[in-house]
């Protein structure tokens, strides 16, 4: 049993040039999420994401290099839907969601973005590093996450998402960079 | 060592001098007087299913590779090069025929067994300097194993694992003995936790109290039917030699209806029925509770929920999961958590994906449980270090009067072994810590020592 090498698919052609609309759009996307994630405006980040989302996270494990996998064999932190995601964020907006009440002061700084078109117009590969600082409570050491995301992002049929472009994200897996979590807990999204 | 004795003594009365929860001397303690004699679970053979298979897991600071060599047999090695105290192994699982140290090249075969020394005659002479032959890496003092469960005992003279699980073995089978088949574990998730190791596994054993408060949030959002308050003390927690838990009172109906309405289908109740004793499936059948969550001493718990996992039509739809976690103590005030799921082997595809979406939403790293949980233990741990927390004596007497006598008496009928009580109360954390104090009330005999080479 084996699990997967994260960062191993293969990108459709090269990156777009940073000069074109769609590569903007989508490190515009990036950016007004990342606020959105920081200010726990969940409700709203929700609402950017497909009904067909897939949100996953895998456990990232120290393999050999010719072992061919870098990740948990069928175990990961986030494998989401829209449905687990929604009660996600329910939770957070009840009263009792102790461990965001008070809540972090978080920061998502997000950058390395490159985009890759696909066969399909209306959907673009989008490459990010995202690195999460997490500080709780006044004097608490605080906390760090470093990932790369693979996302798809896809326009909104409707035309609707209130987003540049109206781009929705389909589809983000997660590379953590580490085996071992150094956060208490991820009632956070990267 | 008055100061141990008073402490030891309090403790054992139901009442804990807070500073147990951070204290960088009683750490000390308890990594030689409870780690060094407990038996401690290492992996599950469903981890390394094929000859090679490897992972590498600690017992505290101490590495081990539990690796399946070419003839099947499972062993669990000090990952320690015997020459000069490199790694051998430095990734965290894999398949390896060999495992070859970096730094000069000593190779070992995956049953420990050292067969590569470089220029071992030219070096040292031969055999006349460095005896090779069945030199092999340092094997854990003890190691045993129960329903595919692989232990290990820094204790060369540890008593089997059958004996020190006791009656407890009655309770671990409703998770790791479904089937014929037995479970296997996918994971784990690892993450750390600047928490006490105490904390996670006294709340596993016995905290039903904590249900309705901590975890309000998820209820409200319909995640899980169960934890209500009323609805939590009519559970029984029951404590049997070793460890013991927390479970769940089910709606009236037979061994196979009671299974159904935690989420079962009827092909795994059937396998159920074949697998488990008479008296386990009385615990149900007969007395009507599901088992929940449980810890075995010192540092492995159980969990079996079973949450609502679709958005189905049919709101009333849950799933039950199985997760098997271990606090691993780092330092006095923090501990890594690693989280497996457990599902039964013989278990449809179907119920296979669902139990490990109901796992992920409920416990582990993202688990909504689980979130709030570390909160508190984090914030405990932290204010137990100071020289207020050596000046009070928490209460941990629930369900006991001042003479002693239990609020409520044991349940007459139960059917498992030990003790059981319906109700809120805290006789398993006392159990718990018990264990703890005949532990650090006892000095562990030095460890005899390996001398390498020789002739």
């Amino acid at each position: 049993m084996t699990g997967q090498l994260t960062g191993s698919r293969r990108r459709p052609g090269t990156a777009l040039a940073f000069s074109e609309e769609r590569h903007q759009q989508a490190h515009e996307f990036l950016v007004d999420e990342a606020y959105l994630l920081d200010t726990q405006d969940y409700e709203t980040w929700l609402a950017l994401l497909t009904d067909d989302i897939r949100y996953l996270m895998p456990v990232r494990v120290t393999t050999a290099r010719s072992a061919g996998f870098d990740t948990a064999p069928g175990m990961a932190h986030f494998d989401e839907d829209k449905y687990s995601l929604g009660l996600r964020v329910a939770r957070f907006a009840t009263e009792h969601a102790w461990t965001e009440d008070p809540p972090s002061r978080l920061r998502h700084y997000v950058t390395n973005v490159r985009c890759f078109a696909t066969s399909n117009a209306d959907e673009l590969v989008v490459e990010s590093a995202v690195l999460l600082f997490r500080s709780r409570g006044d004097v608490r050491e605080s906390a760090l996450v470093s990932a790369g995301r693979e996302d798809l992002l896809r326009r909104d049929p409707r035309g609707t998402a209130e987003s540049a472009g109206h781009w929705m994200l389909a589809r983000r897996t997660i590379a953590v960079d580490e085996s071992v979590l150094r956060m208490q807990n991820l009632a956070i999204f990267l | 060592m008055t100061d141990l004795d008073r402490l030891l003594a309090d403790v054992r009365r139901g009442m804990i001098p807070a500073h147990v929860y951070n204290d960088d001397e009683l750490f000390r303690l308890e990594r030689d007087r409870v780690f060094g004699r407990s038996w401690m679970f290492v992996a599950h053979e469903s981890e390394v299913p094929h000859p090679g298979d490897y992972v590498v897991r600690r017992v505290l600071d101490d590495s081990f590779i539990v690796a399946r060599d070419e003839g099947g047999t499972v062993r669990a090695m000090f990952n320690m090069c015997l020459h000069r105290g490199m790694q051998v192994c430095r990734a965290e699982l894999g398949n390896a025929s060999h495992f070859r140290c970096p730094y000069h090249g000593w190779t070992y075969r995956n049953d420990g067994r050292l067969t590569g020394l470089p220029f071992h005659r030219e070096a040292y002479g031969g055999e006349d300097g460095f005896r090779r032959h069945e030199q092999t890496l340092l094997p854990a003092p003890a190691l045993d194993s129960y329903r595919g469960m692989i232990f290990i005992n820094l204790d060369p003279n540890a008593p089997p694992l059958r004996d020190y699980l006791g009656d407890f073995a009655f309770y671990l089978d409703f998770y790791t003995n479904q089937s014929s088949a037995g479970i296997e574990l996918v994971g784990p998730q690892r993450w750390r936790v600047k928490a006490n190791w105490k904390i996670g596994a006294e709340n596993f054993a016995g905290d039903s109290y904590h249900t309705p408060q901590t975890h309000t949030s998820v209820v409200e959002i319909g995640l899980f039917r169960e934890p209500k308050a009323a609805k939590r003390k009519e559970g029984a927690l029951y404590w049997a030699q070793r460890g013991g838990g927390t479970t769940y009172k089910l709606p009236p109906g037979t061994f196979e209806e009671r299974l159904r309405y935690v989420g079962y289908p009827d092909e795994m109740i059937e396998r159920m029925r074949g697998s488990w004793s008479s008296a386990q499936q009385r615990v149900i059948g007969e007395n009507g509770f599901m088992i929940s969550a449980a810890s075995l001493f010192p540092n492995l718990s159980f969990v079996h929920n079973w949450p609502k996992v679709a958005n189905g039509s049919d709101s009333d739809t849950v799933l039950p999961f199985i997760s098997i976690r271990q606090w691993q103590p780092i330092s006095a005030d923090e501990t890594e958590v690693l989280s497996w799921f457990a599902v039964d082997a013989a278990a449809p595809a179907e119920f296979k994906k669902l139990s490990y979406k109901a796992y992920l939403m409920c416990f582990g790293s993202t688990g909504m449980f689980e979130q709030d949980d570390v909160e508190n233990w984090v914030s405990i741990t932290s204010t137990a270090a100071g020289s207020m927390a050596r000046r009070l004596l928490l209460n941990n007497r629930m369900g006991l009067l001042h003479d002693d006598k239990p609020v409520t008496p044991p349940l007459a009928h139960w059917v498992g072994p030990g003790t059981a009580y319906v109700g809120y109360g805290e006789y398993n954390q006392r159990a718990m810590l018990a264990l703890w104090a005949d532990c650090l009330a006892q000095p562990v005999a030095e460890a005899a020592r390996t001398e390498l080479g020789a002739p």
